[in-house]
């Protein structure tokens, strides 16, 4: 069993896809399943989402998750009562923001049911620290959106499978370019602990970093708009920690200095990175370093070789070619099923 | 009139409102639906009530209790729709079956600490006979769904069912679902049926909760602002209101963030009307508004903020400030507060027993109109005995009624420069003196003159005192 035995070692896991339909599901079920048979108690939910079951957009069917006797699963109570299959009612929370709230229930017997959780971080995150309180649940799993992939932060929880595939970019080399970029900025360097200690009490501003490890205020609001970019180079500060957005103007501005090399920038953990592949690739190029205060402890990268419009790529090749470029063991959900 | 418009009337009781600790928006609404008690005997129950509650939450012994309280409030769910269903016998879904097998578990919890705590004012109803309806196996655990043991019927389905494989046979499959689905829906119709029975009790215990939660919530904030209970003077006599010590909490907590304390104040009104004047910047508004607020909170059940206060229970309260425009009906402050005056006449003639508080009348018109009405005010409320108390800054009108005065400026011996705008206060007695003379004290001029206003200015204004 491929990989189930490194998510023992983690409380929580959320599996996010690069695009839709690049197998995040299919990986899902496969990991409930495998953890059933592990005697692994699990409590599952989604990211809350605009809720229909099919996908306007490209109209495929919106999954439905297979849960196994004696899981956990936190839902949308409309959805909850759509549910073919017998399940205890453990905990409705009427107070989120979701609209006939949220149910938690434990699965009496195997069935199907659409999963939409707690859609904003704070929530969710309390969902993922309470529900080992709560329920005695080994792991607590989300099923996360690559379009929200701040929830899929390691604030939120401690590990991340990765699944991409034809959806994502039907030709090979794009695919694995794209993917290599996301992986990239998954596995940024973590600064040392006692530094990231102090540095995740800061979470808004912009601060310069001294060797010594202390921090000094450099009186900036954010790194978003190009006046506070300005200050930020001006500072001719070296090593730079700022906890909330970083953008392609800040990366790409830093990228053109001369002395970029031995420049670090600290961010707080992949999803506040918002850049394009080449500035980000620049900037390390020239020399400069990005360090994460909270690192991604990433557990796998599934792919599908399928695509929604009927594309498909050669598996093994993808397989194998994935493999290289990443490094690391790559999963075809589909093949490990057979 | 409900509580929920009274905080638009009443300066300062939307703040005491927000600084009750109530668990959401549900015992708000129940507060916000509140209506001014006019029942002396109603009103005496409740501070019964807040009295016990008070105690409790002031004895560090019962603190864990007080906690563990706080957080049982926390946990009811906002089930009105749920309530609504059981008691128009709408067939009820699991999620609702779950809430009220959940709500009758919450009310044992409740009932067995209230008792614990002595807090038998309030008493819930036993809903264990609900909680037996939707325990039906008596394992006491409050999770739910639709047991077997509900309906022979029901496990057969279900047996059949599971052996079922739904990807081998989809058809069979779907048809024997949909037997467990009907069969389902069989218990929930008699669930709810046998539920229904108990709706008005549900219902009750609801309310009460809320009830209950409120009474703590009022008990806390007495404690927090050393409110006191308030007595009633018997009637009969000529006395009408006597409250020692007053003070507005939140003009007192803004003065506070600015390092200033409260003056609290003393005032005693008799039936009839009583004028009161006082310097600029004396505080006759600040009297005027807490005088209300204490009336208000008192008849909404509340504790009050003075150190001694007895009342007089009213039917209504009027507070006119005169520098209340009516903008949606485009009328001039004067024609509004006309308009308001008018009201309580017809109020007063109807024989409604009330206290009014009015906030320099016709300070918007010319003086000598103006005084003539603030005369003759005060002549309209002695003929009919009417409590009112009616700032001014006219003098000398010769006026029999009874006059108070705000002891005002003290720092006669203080030159120009040391008092200012920030420390003005330090320098003013805000306590209330009979005023036997009549006349208004004129310190305008010189408090105008310690504020380092323009002396040339002064000298043309001293001219035309007369």
């Amino acid at each position: 069993m491929p990989f189930i035995d490194r998510i023992r070692k983690y409380k929580s896991l959320s599996i996010v896809g690069l695009e839709k339909n690049t197998g995040k599901t299919e990986c899902l079920n496969y990991v409930l399943r495998r953890m059933a048979q592990t005697q692994t108690q699990v409590a599952v939910t989604s990211i809350g989402i605009d809720g229909e079951r099919v996908d306007l957009i490209k109209s495929t069917p919106k999954p439905e998750i297979y849960v196994e006797p004696g899981m956990y699963f936190t839902t949308l109570s409309r959805y909850y009562l759509e549910k073919r299959f017998c399940a205890e009612i453990c905990e409705v929370d009427n107070d989120s923001a979701v609209s006939g709230g949220l149910v938690t229930a434990r699965a009496l017997e195997k069935g199907k049911i659409v999963l939409a959780g707690p859609s904003d971080t704070v929530s969710l995150a309390r969902w993922v620290e309470q529900a080992p309180l709560k329920w005695h649940v080994g792991l607590a799993l989300v099923d996360g959106a690559l379009s929200r992939m701040s929830l899929a932060s390691p604030a939120v929880t401690e590990a991340m499978i990765l699944t991409t595939g034809a959806a994502y970019s039907a030709n090979m080399s794009r695919l694995l370019g794209r993917t290599r970029f996301v992986y990239d900025t998954l596995c940024l360097p973590a600064v040392p602990k006692e530094l990231a200690g102090r540095l995740g009490e800061v979470v808004r501003g912009v601060w310069a970093v001294d060797e010594r490890s202390e921090l000094k205020d450099l009186g900036i609001h954010s790194a978003l708009y190009v006046q506070d970019v300005t200050k930020i180079i001006h500072s001719g500060e070296r090593r730079i920690y700022i906890p909330g957005v970083v953008s392609n103007t800040l990366l790409d501005k830093l990228g053109h200095q001369k002395e970029v090399s031995g420049m670090e920038l600290i961010i707080r953990d992949f999803s506040r990175l918002f850049t394009e592949p080449d500035i980000f690739y620049r900037f390390l190029k020239e020399g400069g370093k990005i360090s994460t205060v909270l690192q991604t402890n990433l557990i796998a990268v599934c792919i599908n070789p399928w695509s929604p419009e009927g594309y498909h790529l050669n598996a093994r090749e993808l397989e194998k070619r994935m493999q290289e470029v990443l490094g690391l063991p790559v999963y075809n959900i589909k093949r490990l099923e057979r | 009139m409900k509580f929920s418009r009274m905080t638009e009337h009443i300066d300062g009781l939307k703040y005491l409102a927000g600084k009750l600790e109530l668990s959401g928006s549900r015992p708000l609404r129940y507060l916000m639906e509140t209506h001014f008690c006019t029942n002396r005997q109603e009103l005496e129950s409740g501070y019964d009530i807040l009295q016990s509650a008070l105690d409790l939450v002031s004895d560090p012994a019962r603190l864990p209790d007080c906690m563990r309280l706080n957080h049982l409030f926390s946990q009811i769910h906002d089930i009105q729709g749920t309530l609504q269903a059981v008691a128009a016998k709408r067939v009820l879904d699991e999620i609702e079956l779950f809430e009220i097998k959940y709500f009758a578990f919450l009310c044992s919890d409740f009932s067995l600490l209230l008792n614990d705590m002595g807090f038998t004012h309030e008493p819930l109803y036993p809903l264990s006979e609900v909680a037996a309806i939707l325990d039906p196996d008596g394992t006491g655990v409050v999770s739910f769904y639709i047991y077997n043991s509900y309906s022979q019927s029901l496990a057969a389905a279900r047996d059949r069912l599971r052996g079922t494989d739904p990807g081998e046979q989809p058809g069979e499959w779907e048809a024997l679902r949909q037997d467990v689905d009907k069969a389902e829906l069989e218990v929930r119709k008699e669930l709810t049926r046998r539920i229904s029975y108990h709706s008005g009790v549900l219902r009750e215990n609801f309310d009460t909760l809320a009830r209950i939660e409120i009474w703590f919530a009022k008990a806390y904030l007495a404690k927090r602002y050393r409110l006191v209970r308030p007595e009633f003077i018997p009637d009969g006599g000529s006395e009408f209101l006597a409250i020692e010590e007053m003070f507005h909490p939140h003009i007192a907590d803004a003065l506070e963030d600015s390092g200033v304390s409260f003056q609290t104040v003393s005032i005693r009104l008799e039936k009839g009307p009583c004028l009161l004047t006082g310097a600029n910047m004396s505080g006759k508004t600040v009297v005027l508004k807490t005088v209300s607020l204490i009336q208000t909170l008192a008849q909404y059940g509340f504790f009050v903020p003075a150190g001694k206060a007895r009342l007089t229970v009213v039917e209504e309260l009027f507070l006119v400030s005169g520098d209340r425009q009516d903008p949606l009906r485009g009328l001039s402050s004067f024609a509004a507060e006309m308009l308001e005056l008018n009201r309580i006449f017809a109020a007063v003639k109807k024989g409604t027993r009330m206290i009014v508080l009015i906030d320099e009348p016709a300070r918007t018109t010319n003086p000598n109109e103006g005084m003539a009405l603030v005369s003759a005010l005060a002549d309209f409320f002695t003929l009919h005995r009417t409590t009112a108390l009616i700032s001014t800054h006219f003098g000398d009108m010769n006026l029999s009624c009874r006059k108070l005065r705000v002891k005002g400026f003290t720092g006669q011996s203080a030159v120009p420069g040391e008092v200012n705008a920030q420390n003005i206060n330090k320098y003013i007695d805000y306590s209330l003196v009979e005023d036997m003379d009549g006349l208004v004290p004129e310190e305008a001029l010189r408090i105008a003159r310690l504020l380092g206003v323009d002396a040339s200015f002064l000298e043309l204004a001293k001219k035309y005192v007369k």
